[in-house]
């Protein structure tokens, strides 16, 4: 290739880049977009791409819907209560893979543990409808709460086993040296150790059970809705009220965004399962 | 190595297998005990609203496999997997070797990685409404662009004829930054001095994408493609939300019609055959996803 030729491929790829970003943004923007316009603007055809009188209303509007307000609560509470639930037991197992891989389990354990995260959720989802339903646990918090186990539990041991795993072993022999005992030494050495990871693993949890879907769409929606379960509700019916429904989306996107702009360095290697370092 | 630091006694020999023993029963009792219950019911007739279950054997099987209904959504799922997985990667890798051969500005490259990772922190269900409303038929966002641009008349994309294609693009535009991300960060751990020897030999650009760049990512590539694979595989929030398997049976996937036979017309027996069938074309991906997971962990223990 030539230096002309190099420069087009240059351009080339750039533009690719340039129209991906685009896409990428578009749907976000559109919607901020219509979470600023009035009714009467969203129905217009052709629509407008800067909101003409721009207002808050939907805004107000979705705080004031006791349904929205308590749909981020419930969602709040059950992602939490998950998240902590798979963080203590998954860092436990965690470590034990790392240190004692094969007094723990063996790789065959751990990579079953791993193997869960990426079963076909349906096939879970059935039986335990019908397994809830028979201890009438349907339409309650803890059904999610111990559902999302399913899909946070694995990623926790997983995740946790490899920032375990980086920690050096001579750390914590010197430590036994010195008259730690195991206990001690996890909690004043290791522990603080893993701190990123720590952070990184229960926000991904958090995540995680914050969006999900189809659990809860199957397992609760009557007494208990979490946030996701009301879009469906709000943009059906003669009337779509497409402005908040926006306005509801910009709300419950920032927490995930915002952190994931603090700690994107970890969260990339959470999210690839911890193939990536980072 | 697993056996050099089992080698450091200083827990009694049970404790590490206790420390793994709560997450243990977590599991199986919420996956290995509903397994076990479907695998049970899958061989029997049962709707607990027509009365008790009735041993049928493989019945529920037999049925799945001459359903009409069930080949086309396997047809419907391939064709997603086919074009939502390529389209991705190739976009993925594509994306990610650009963005880090020609945008040389680290802050900038930053801002554009946060851009492109937005679309996998949005709920699914939140960016299955969103794409719904965008496509709208009547006033939607890409039909406005393409009556300006185009002037063209709208294209009914929630209709018979595109509507699997509309849930694949608010997939291509949801998930693409995973395996971006994951090749990216392959890309930038790759060792310059490589490249230096080979720009000294005089490789061509091409030469160095080809021989060297692709070659030494493979694992990743491959382990990002498998991610995106199973997880397209088993999608079901988006087809939920944005058409609801229709119109008609037009964008039906095997997760979807698994959950509106079993939780929609409680008919368990036929709803759990399906699900295991689905989970066994999930293992064999599965288990090829762990044996390039074991090597890139292997090599990853060299350095």
């Amino acid at each position: 290739m030539n230096q002309k030729q190099i420069k087009i491929v240059k351009y080339l790829a750039l533009f690719l880049l340039a129209i991906f970003v685009i896409f990428t943004l578009f749907p976000i923007y559109w919607t901020f977009n219509t979470s600023f316009k009035t009714m009467g603007e969203v129905n217009n055809i052709p629509p407008t791409f800067i909101p003409k009188n721009p207002t808050v209303r939907p805004y107000v509007a979705i705080f004031g819907k006791k349904m929205a307000t308590k749909a981020i609560m419930s969602s709040f509470i059950i992602s939490v209560s998950s998240t902590i639930l798979s963080v203590i037991i998954g860092s436990l197992a965690g470590y034990a893979f790392a240190r004692w891989p094969n007094r723990a389990g063996g790789d065959n354990l751990s990579f079953w543990i791993l193997s869960i995260r990426m079963f076909p959720p349906v096939a879970a989802v059935l039986p335990i409808f019908f397994i809830f339903n028979l201890f009438a646990l349907t339409d309650t918090y803890i059904s999610l709460i111990i559902t999302y186990l399913i899909f946070n539990l694995p990623l926790a041991v997983w995740l946790m086993m490899m920032f375990f795993g980086d920690v050096p072993v001579e750390l914590e022999q010197a430590s036994y040296v010195d008259g730690y005992t195991p206990l001690r030494t996890f909690l004043k050495v290791t522990l603080p150790l893993v701190k990123p990871g720590l952070v990184s693993v229960t926000i991904l949890c958090w995540i995680f059970s914050w969006n999900e879907f189809l659990f809860a769409y199957v397992l609760v929606g009557s007494r208990v809705k979490t946030f996701p379960l009301i879009f469906p509700a709000l943009a059906v019916g003669s009337t779509n009220y497409w402005n908040q429904v926006c306005a509801l989306a910009v709300l419950v996107i920032i927490p995930p965004i915002v952190l994931f702009i603090i700690l994107r360095k970890y969260m990339v290697r959470g999210l690839s399962l911890g193939v990536v370092k980072g | 190595m697993g056996k050099k630091k089992d080698d450091l006694v200083v827990v009694k020999n049970s404790t590490p297998f206790l420390l793994v023993l709560p997450a243990l029963v977590v599991l199986v009792s919420i996956v290995g005990y509903p397994m076990f219950w479907s695998l049970f019911y899958s061989l029997h007739n049962y709707n607990p609203i027509a009365g008790a279950a009735q041993f049928i054997g493989g019945g529920n099987y037999k049925w799945l496999w001459t359903l009409p209904r069930w080949y086309n959504s396997l047809r419907h799922l391939a064709y997603y997997l086919f074009v939502a997985v390529f389209a991705e990667m190739a976009l993925a890798i594509a994306l990610a070797l650009i963005l880090h051969e020609y945008i040389k500005n680290k802050t900038l490259q930053i801002i554009l990685m946060v851009i492109l990772i937005i679309p996998m922190m949005l709920a699914p269900s939140v960016v299955g409404i969103l794409w719904r409303f965008i496509f709208s038929p009547f006033g939607g966002a890409i039909n406005a662009i393409i009556e300006g641009l185009f002037h063209r008349p709208p294209i009914n994309w929630l209709g018979e004829k595109y509507a699997l294609t509309s849930v694949l693009i608010a997939d291509i535009w949801e998930w693409t930054s995973l395996p971006l991300m994951i090749i990216f960060s392959g890309r930038m751990s790759l060792p310059e001095s490589v490249y230096e020897a080979a720009r000294v030999d005089g490789a061509k650009p091409g030469m160095i994408l080809t021989r060297i760049t692709i070659p030494m990512l493979k694992e990743l590539i491959a382990i990002a493609f498998i991610l995106r694979f199973i997880d397209c595989y088993k999608f079901i929030d988006k087809v939920t939300v944005m058409t609801a398997g229709g119109p008609g049976e037009a964008s039906e996937v095997p997760s979807f019609l698994a959950y509106l036979i079993g939780i929609k017309q409680f008919n368990i027996g036929q709803a759990t055959a399906m699900s295991w069938m689905i989970a066994l074309g999930a293992v064999a991906v599965i288990t090829l996803f762990m044996r390039f997971m074991k090597q890139v962990l292997a090599a990853s223990k060299l350095h």
